[in-house]
């Protein structure tokens, strides 16, 4: 199979804008978790939340060019994140076919919610009606992919939690093929009333700061936010000049038809996801570095990952943690946005202490590591499962 | 012709193989679905919406179930399990759909329950099942299957996406079947936010003659599961090439389509159908207008907006009719718009633009 090199990256995520941003904040345990400014629900307050810290006039007035974006959250979000990752999105050099392949949960609805029962009144005229197309997950893909002039191929795909890792699979596909030359996947939520109360009345929330592998662990905390990143291929890099971060390795999709919103206790799907990955990298359990772990902090997650670790690497599990507890659950961007933060330890070989960790889970002991450490990094495997038994992993690999 | 064109041309472009349709499947407003045909009387619409005709739950579901699930869940469920029986219940590799807008009966039902309980103590069903994914989740529940799962939600390509994705894993041989589908449906609330948003037509169309044009369209719903193969075994009908054009400029869709026969050594005149998604929608139809100036007075010339509506995935429509013509041996009299001469149905190009933006050619091969 031909390599996926990645070339760029961008984010957007309560640690900050940007790559810098989130590195001095990871090094630092520094979470961004906090009560909600901007969202509308009256849980805002009652529940950590990784919320961006700017409006969305703030995001729009960060960006350099934003004409051909609508007044979206979600918009202002994608374009930050983009931004930083596609620079070159003016210069398309010849025969090069690029693309836009995005993620979301619920599209525009952050920017439609406040509205809606106003426009679904036949009688109400709306001065603007054009934000209403952004309840259709496309919307906001399309105006992205016309901002950043990603418009050869442009798709989204929505597959819970794990729908940008999904997107990078994809990405990583389109390549090898030959189908594109370049792409850029990634993933975009905002957070959203919507997808607050659907949290809660799952009864998945937190009301403190999440616990991601502890025994005590209670539920997850909702986040939002953007990352991409830039997939070329070697035909791509010789006309564009561009040097590879690190090597998407390996990757593999597996559901697992167990319940409609809970891993099965003894993780078979994470399991045969994580298996499947290093199985196409061609790479064994005790060369993986590091592992990113989905780690949502919720009872069934945690302990269905923590079996299916340790099925798969035995007595010598790697060094592993879960961001979540930083940014919260970013739900469709997450598996972007966890992917920058493995790339950010491949660059600079160190990796990120996991926090608000006291007693293991008592089936499988595995403790996570704790501290900020400068390591030997050469794979990481990061992971996003979702509902509907989706589980997705990426291996990245350095770049020599 | 211009290079940024020719890349549109996937399958072409990325040198990826035909892929077999072995087996299709429609739930829509017409009666396709019992006998896996469209040779009944066709229903007319009411207003300016083309409804499901529902199938018989009871066959499928026990009340219990049955109550668990909401309506898009009911129908994908029951397109995917006959599609699935079709092909003789073997397990798929890999499940992956594509919809425009999933389950809005749960999206709107979540929405109201929010407000109406003022953020309080919600039923989380209408939550869970408003996931875009959910309904893939069930079918590899519903029939035990442990498999690549996907779902594309890019409006007039999702059908589309979800078939390249099943044909990308098919040519590399990292799957042997799939089941790739779609599933689509339309509310009165989602009907008055599209129709603010000038999707439909604004006079009530007649209900018994064929769609007049004016702008806007009207609306419709479907659900199509197809099951795929990489060999061709007993498949009726082969995927030869599909290129994709988001927003085209002038003259592009018909430089697409010259530049896919050409590669695969075909002229117009060789086209014995030609499926077109034509919808009467006076804003865009210049699109097929174009293409049907191309054509040979040998090709017979099928339409289905006037059968189906309007939605993101109607092209699967235009597929499964394919599927099942080619199975069958016969045109769709209801589907036939301009006779053709040639009494043959090798080479079909199916052809779909949803609302300017998003435009699809299929290159399709009865085997």
């Amino acid at each position: 199979m031909p390599s996926v090199f990645i070339t760029g990256m961008g984010i957007v995520s309560a640690l900050g804008i940007g790559t810098a941003s989130q590195r001095e904040k990871l090094a630092a345990g520094v979470s961004g978790l906090g009560p909600a400014t901007f969202l509308n629900s009256i849980h805002k307050t009652e529940f950590p939340f990784g919320e961006v810290p700017f409006s969305t006039e703030e995001l729009f007035s960060k960006l350099s060019d934003h004409s051909k974006l609508q007044q979206s959250r979600l918009q202002a979000l994608g374009a930050l994140a983009l931004e930083e990752c596609f620079t070159g999105g003016a210069q398309q050099p010849a025969g090069i076919r690029q693309g836009l392949i995005n993620a979301t949960t619920v599209g525009g609805m952050t920017d439609i919610e406040d509205r809606y029962f106003e426009l679904i009144k036949p009688e109400l005229i709306e001065p603007d009606m054009s934000l209403a197309a952004g309840l259709d997950c496309a919307t906001g893909t399309e105006h992205l992919a016309r901002q950043f002039n990603l418009t050869d191929f442009v798709t989204t795909i929505s597959t819970a939690c794990s729908s940008s890792a999904n997107a990078i699979q994809l990405g990583a596909r389109l390549l090898q093929q030959g189908v594109l030359d370049r792409v850029v996947c990634g993933g975009v939520d905002s957070l959203t009333r919507f997808t607050v109360n659907g949290f809660n009345s799952l009864k998945n929330l937190d009301r403190n700061a999440c616990k991601p592998f502890d025994s005590n662990r209670n539920g997850l905390n909702l986040g939002e936010g953007a990352a991409y990143l830039l997939l070329e291929s070697e035909r791509s890099i010789e006309k564009t000049g561009n040097k590879p971060l690190a090597v998407l390795s390996g990757y593999a999709n597996f559901n697992e038809a167990f319940h409609p919103t809970a891993p099965s206790p003894e993780g078979l799907g994470a399991y045969e996801a994580m298996k499947r990955t290093l199985e196409k990298a061609g790479i064994s359990p005790a060369s993986v570095s590091f592992i990113n772990a989905h780690g949502t902090a919720t009872l069934n997650n945690d302990e269905a990952e923590s079996m299916a670790i340790h099925r798969l690497f035995g007595e010598t599990v790697p060094p592993f943690a879960s961001t979540k507890v930083y940014t919260g659950h970013t739900l469709a961007a997450s598996g972007a946005i966890e992917a920058v933060f493995s790339l950010l330890s491949l660059q600079h070989q160190e990796i990120y202490p996991a926090l608000n960790f006291e007693t293991p889970i008592e089936a499988t002991g595995l403790i996570p590591c704790q501290t900020y450490q400068e390591l030997q990094v050469e794979h990481i495997l990061s992971n996003s499962f979702g509902f509907g038994g989706n589980n997705a992993s990426l291996l990245f690999s350095r770049y020599d | 012709m211009d290079l940024a064109e020719i890349m549109q041309v996937y399958f072409s472009a990325g040198m990826i193989k035909p892929i077999f349709i072995r087996t299709a499947r429609a739930v829509s407003a017409q009666d396709s679905f019992n006998s896996n045909d469209l040779l009944q009387p066709v229903r007319s619409l009411t207003g300016n919406r083309f409804t499901y005709l529902e199938p018989n739950y009871q066959d499928y579901f026990t009340i219990m179930q049955l109550r668990r699930m909401s309506r898009i869940t009911r129908l994908g469920l029951v397109t995917a399990i006959e599609c699935l029986r079709d092909a003789g219940d073997i397990q798929p590799e890999a499940i992956i759909t594509g919809t425009g807008k999933g389950s809005l009966t749960d999206t709107e039902k979540f929405i109201h329950a929010v407000r109406e309980f003022g953020e309080g103590t919600l039923n989380p069903s209408p939550f869970i099942q408003s996931t875009y994914n959910s309904l893939n989740g069930l079918i590899g529940l519903h029939h035990h299957i442990n498999s690549y799962n996907s779902t594309y939600v890019h409006s007039g390509f999702s059908l589309e996406h979800a078939l390249l994705d099943a044909a990308i894993q098919l040519n590399e041989q990292s799957i042997r079947t799939a089941l790739v589908g779609s599933f689509e449906e339309m509310t009165p609330e989602h009907y008055i936010i599209k129709d603010k948003l000038d999707f439909w037509k604004k006079e009530i169309d007649s209900p018994d003659a064929v769609m007049k044009s004016s702008p806007g369209a009207i609306s419709g719903e479907g659900s199509f599961f197809f099951f795929l193969d990489y060999q061709q075994g007993a498949a009726p009908l082969q995927l030869v090439d599909l290129a994709l054009l988001f927003e085209p400029g002038e003259g592009a869709v018909l430089r697409a389509m010259e530049g896919m026969l050409k590669q695969h050594g075909l002229g117009w005149d060789q086209l014995d159908i030609y499926l077109s998604g034509r919808n009467q929608d006076s804003r865009h139809d210049h699109y097929y207008e174009e293409v049907e100036h191309c054509l040979s007075a040998t090709t017979h010339q099928l339409h289905f907006k006037h059968l189906s509506g309007e939605f993101d995935t109607a092209a699967g429509f235009g597929l499964w009719a394919a599927v099942r013509m080619a199975e069958t041996n016969q045109l769709f009299p209801s589907m036939i718009r301009k006779q053709g001469s040639t009494p043959s149905m090798d080479y079909m190009l199916l052809y779909n633009q949803y609302y300017g933006k998003q435009h699809c050619i299929y290159l399709l091969k009865k085997t």
